[in-house]
């Protein structure tokens, strides 16, 4: 793979601590387009306090500072745990690491062993951001993209005025299925509604999509405006057949569960369904993401009316 | 000393990695599965016509990995949740039975009319899961398939028993092995997580009064298995026509003359799957 052709998704904001001229140079001049910018701090006490109240994107850090340990550095940071999702990098030199650094007790992401060729630097420091994009946004479950990653894509999309049609599908009932038979139950008819989306859209073979899982039982997928509908059957049908086996047998040859509802009373719920509502992007309608979800939360209430599983389509695209 | 042996046999066949199926059928899916108009319906439908194919799936899909163990009975529903790319992998994961084991072609076809026919009799009674029934049946001997696999020697062993003493399968592997087939499929169902239902229909098909959770399912597979045997459809691995347990009969509440009405359903659908050859 050409190491040129990967961008990283935005410009990102490395802070480097360290005193080594040659380590700085070498940064600065790893990407000449603007991608990386970088902050120089020669010592450790003076970037702390920076870093405490302006998180950049990637830290990297020499394992010898002027003033204290760079492994010092890094634990103070990442013992916050808002701090904690930043990614971090210790420039270490081969002598040092043969000494057997502390360096196992850190919490660092990834070592760059100094001096080191612009080539495997940059490769480093790619693959060390794109990584923590990665873990920091997907769905501690279902492994899909979160939120950030959601709005990402639906913001990119509406900049390059695609048209695409955007779904939003949740749960009937889970909350009370949740209250009867507990969360690790739940969980797993979250796993289940995610592999159902996710294979009914990979099986639109190529074309442009993507599954998102907002969080719950939220989920989002994206595909072209002609293949939503079939799609939207699909996961229906497919769903409906698959959760009754989610219950207990007695419940599922009743077809209702009995559990409480908000107000702390008794009462009888149906099986889960799935519900889906459905926005089209077309001729750059959209401006912002906020309209979308905006117009989907409207629809949502429609489908919702549904006790069985259902879609809406925004009509006044259609 | 026995149980230590038992024990260490268990060990060996839980330790499969792979099973083969026959090449025919792994050729028939492979080709469905690269064709992009195939559908999930069309490609559970063949795999349904296979016991190590549909193992395998089941296996997959009831692992921990995916979050829900032995919650998932239909290959249907599996192919659904585990999608195109994992099926291929499983398929290309599938090795092909050796020119030796070929042997076993009889046991695929006796597989697939214990499917048939444990489902008919599922519909015919009323059981409102009869996919839970035919997979069930299908997999009633998978326990032979992975004993010869792991146990290679015992299975030359069981062969021969069944030929000197005119034994059952199940008789010859018990005093070969000191446990049957039986026994073999309830250890592949609970390490490989598969439902429970699943697990009764395949571990208790011949002692069908002893299952406690799904007794009709057991009921099912072991009147199948006995019914499959009187058409002499395919080999389960000896000439006898096994024991009928009356309390089968009783559990699902089937007259003689009802017996006669599954058997003449089953002898027209087992004209028609006649044309399937598996060679």
């Amino acid at each position: 793979m050409n190491a040129q052709a990967c961008h990283l998704p935005r410009p990102q904001k490395v802070y480097l601590l360290s005193a080594d001229k040659n380590l700085k140079d070498t940064l600065a001049n790893l990407w000449d387009d603007g991608q990386l910018e970088i902050v120089h701090f020669d010592r450790g006490r003076g970037a702390i306090e920076v870093l405490f109240n302006e998180l950049p994107d990637l830290l990297i850090v020499d394992n010898d500072l002027p003033d204290m340990p760079g492994l010092d550095v890094v634990n103070l940071v990442k013992s916050e745990n808002v701090y904690r999702q930043l990614p971090v990098i210790l420039a270490i030199r081969e002598e040092r690491l043969l000494e057997g650094a502390a360096w196992c007790s850190a919490e660092v992401d990834d070592l760059i062993i100094v001096p080191s060729s612009p080539a495997r630097m940059k490769a480093r420091i790619y693959l060390t951001i794109t990584r923590a994009s990665r873990a920091f946004d997907a769905n501690p479950l279902s492994k899909l993209p979160g939120n950030t990653s959601i709005i990402q894509r639906i913001q990119e999309m509406i900049d390059r005025r695609e048209d695409f049609a955007l779904a939003y599908a949740d749960l009937d009932y889970f909350k009370s299925f949740n209250d009867k038979y507990g969360f690790s139950r739940g969980d797993e008819v979250l796993m289940m509604s995610a592999r159902v989306i996710v294979n009914t859209i990979r099986g639109f073979s190529g074309v442009r999509s993507f599954v998102g899982h907002v969080g719950g039982d939220d989920f989002v997928f994206i595909l072209p405006p002609d293949k939503v509908e079939l799609a939207c059957q699909r996961i229906v049908e497919n769903f409906d057949s698959i959760v009754p086996h989610f219950y207990d047998e007695d419940d599922r040859a009743k077809g209702y569960i009995q559990s409480t509802d908000r107000e702390g009373n008794m009462r009888t719920f149906p099986l889960m369904a799935i519900s889906i509502a459905v926005v089209f992007n077309v001729d750059g309608r959209l401006k912002h993401y906020g309209e979308a979800s905006q117009i989907a939360m409207t629809l949502k209430k429609k489908a919702k009316e549904n006790p069985k599983s259902s879609y809406v389509l925004d009509k006044r695209q259609a | 000393m026995v149980e230590d042996l038992k024990l260490e046999r268990k060990d060996q066949i839980l330790a499969v990695k792979d099973l083969p199926t026959l090449p025919k059928v792994l050729d028939e899916v492979s080709r469905l599965v690269r064709d992009p108009d195939s559908s999930t319906e069309q490609i559970a439908k063949l795999i349904s016509m296979d016991q190590v194919l549909s193992a395998k799936v089941l296996k997959m899909v009831n692992s921990p990995i995916y979050g829900f163990p032995g919650r998932i009975s239909s290959i249907h529903h599996a192919l659904v949740l585990l999608g195109f790319n994992v099926l291929r992998g499983v398929i290309v994961s599938t090795s092909v039975m050796d020119m030796m084991n070929q042997a076993m072609v009889g046991l695929w076809e006796h597989s697939v009319g214990c499917a048939l026919a444990s489902s008919t009799i599922a519909r015919h009674v009323g059981l409102k899961d009869v996919e839970d029934v035919s997979v069930a049946g299908l997999l009633h001997d998978l326990g032979k398939v992975v004993t010869a696999v792991q146990l290679p020697d015992m299975k030359s062993g069981i062969d021969s028993l069944v030929k000197a003493k005119d034994l059952t399968y199940l008789d010859a592997e018990k005093e070969f092995m000191g446990f049957g087939h039986d026994r073999v499929n309830a250890w592949i169902a609970d390490h490989w997580k598969l439902p429970p239902s699943i697990k009764e229909g395949m571990s208790y098909h011949h002692k069908p009064q002893l299952a406690r959770l799904y007794p009709e399912v057991a009921c099912c597979v072991h009147l199948g298995d006995f019914m499959v045997r009187v058409f002499e459809y395919g080999s389960g691995g000896d000439d006898n026509v096994l024991y009928l347990e009356p309390e089968a009969l009783k559990k699902l509440k089937l007259k003689p003359s009802d017996l006669e009405a599954i058997l003449d359903q089953l002898s027209e659908q087992f004209l028609e799957i006649a044309d399937l050859s598996f060679v």
